[in-house]
């Protein structure tokens, strides 16, 4: 190594650091213990290298600066919070929108249960409220249980000792789904109800017509649109009975 | 809380250091205040990454020196009319003190050595970082390192040679 070479290699040395460490600066310095002149070069540059070191950190950041530096982050914290939430919110009310159209579009797309009982009732309580044309006017009983049995609906019914004292007006066979049923009106005498003949309905239809049977074998009452109903099974039939008259009355027909 | 407290401990350590690098390489307060806030707002959204907590002044360090390079190109590409321009319309303002006259000329000299070796010298002189960190925090090989500082460092010694002035002396 010769002086001009050691010299360029010092123009990068601080003494006291690691630049010690480096082997060209290591080789520098032997030069230097040998060689006067590179030695006081050497003293000349330090002395410098020191006054610039000095100078550079004699760089000093405004007043203030670290208090905007950290006032300026809480404030970014708190609006990326602030977004946060919302975008929170938006997530969820999208996720919410989402589910409920894709609710909608299931129960759209699902087949309709529509063989149950419930729809039985309101359909033959529609029947009988909102008109409907009676095949047989007739006050014999067996008159009617001929006329569906010819009608192949059902016949082979039931009327309790205490149904039978009511008037019976005539019959009428009615569908529901693809199932015949046999409807016999009758007038419960009630007297709110003078002007209607027939206010009193019995339905009979075979139970597997419907996807929900009921199981009581006694008259459960109930109310039915304008109507007080009953339905109970018996001897495999399932039977619906209706009326308008007051559910007093109605009882009295049990 | 705790990371907040964190935060303003690690901005109280470095931000001085930060700013006087920032300084050697733009000469601009402005500027320099942006690149050191930018800096720790950087750190406040991926320091988290950092796996090694020890090097946090080194990832500093370098962070800082990529957003300077990143608004070199900047400026680079979309040029801004400088304050100079319309300086008659301003008020005036007092110049700085005397006594950072001498850090003034090291700055202005610094500014004429080459741009590529600015980063290095600055980092040789304000703080004590070995070559090999000096490598970490540019982002160069180390004996890029060694050959940038000999060529700035005697760059600057000939500037205060040809202008008949010494280095400031202590």
């Amino acid at each position: 190594m010769t002086r001009d070479e050691a010299k360029i290699i010092f123009l990068r040395y601080r003494p006291g650091t690691t630049d010690e460490e480096d082997p060209h600066v290591r080789e520098a310095l032997v030069l230097a213990k040998e060689d006067l002149e590179l030695s006081s070069w050497l003293e000349k540059q330090t002395a410098r290298q020191q006054a610039l070191r000095k100078t550079f950190r004699r760089i000093k950041a405004p007043d203030g600066l670290m208090e905007q530096i950290i006032s300026e982050q809480v404030a970014s914290e708190r609006r990326m919070n602030s977004h946060r939430r919302l975008a929170g919110i938006a997530v969820a009310a999208g996720i919410l929108m989402v589910t409920v159209i894709l609710g909608f579009l299931w129960h759209r797309s699902r087949p309709h249960a529509s063989n149950t009982l419930d729809m039985f009732e309101r359909q033959m309580a529609s029947y009988a409220l909102r008109g409907y044309t009676m095949d047989l006017q007739t006050n014999d009983a067996e008159a009617v249980r001929e006329f569906f049995r010819k009608q192949q609906a059902p016949w082979d019914y039931a009327i309790s000792s205490t149904l039978q004292k009511a008037a019976l007006i005539g019959c009428s066979v009615e569908n529901w789904q693809t199932t015949k049923v046999s409807m016999i009106c009758f007038a419960s005498g009630a007297k709110v109800a003078p002007v209607a003949q027939n206010d009193l309905w019995l339905f009979v239809v075979d139970p597997k017509s419907v996807e929900d049977p009921p199981r009581n074998t006694q008259p459960q009452v109930f109310r039915l649109n304008r109507l007080t109903a009953a339905t109970w099974l018996e001897n495999g039939k399932l039977y619906l009975l209706a009326t308008t008259a007051d559910e007093s009355v109605f009882r009295g027909f049990f | 809380m705790a990371e907040s407290l964190d935060f303003e401990k690690l901005v109280a350590c470095h931000y001085q250091h930060l700013y006087q690098f920032a300084f050697s390489l733009t000469r601009d307060e402005a500027e320099s205040c942006d690149l050191t806030q930018e800096t720790f707002c950087i750190w406040a959204t991926r320091g988290h990454q950092l796996r090694d907590i020890s090097k946090v002044k080194t990832w500093l360090f370098t962070t800082l020196h990529r957003e300077f390079l990143g608004s070199r190109r900047r400026q680079t590409r979309f040029p801004h009319t400088e304050l100079d321009t319309a300086e008659a319309d301003l008020p005036a303002i007092t110049p700085e003190p005397v006594s950072r006259l001498d850090l003034e000329q090291v700055m202005t000299k610094l500014s004429l050595v080459d741009e590529v070796y600015q980063a290095p010298v600055a980092l040789f002189y304000l703080q004590d970082y070995s070559y090999k960190e000096i490598a970490e925090i540019l982002e160069i090989p180390i004996g890029t390192v060694k050959s940038r500082l000999a060529r700035g460092l005697l760059r600057l010694n000939q500037l205060f040679t040809d202008a008949g002035t010494q280095p400031p002396t202590t």
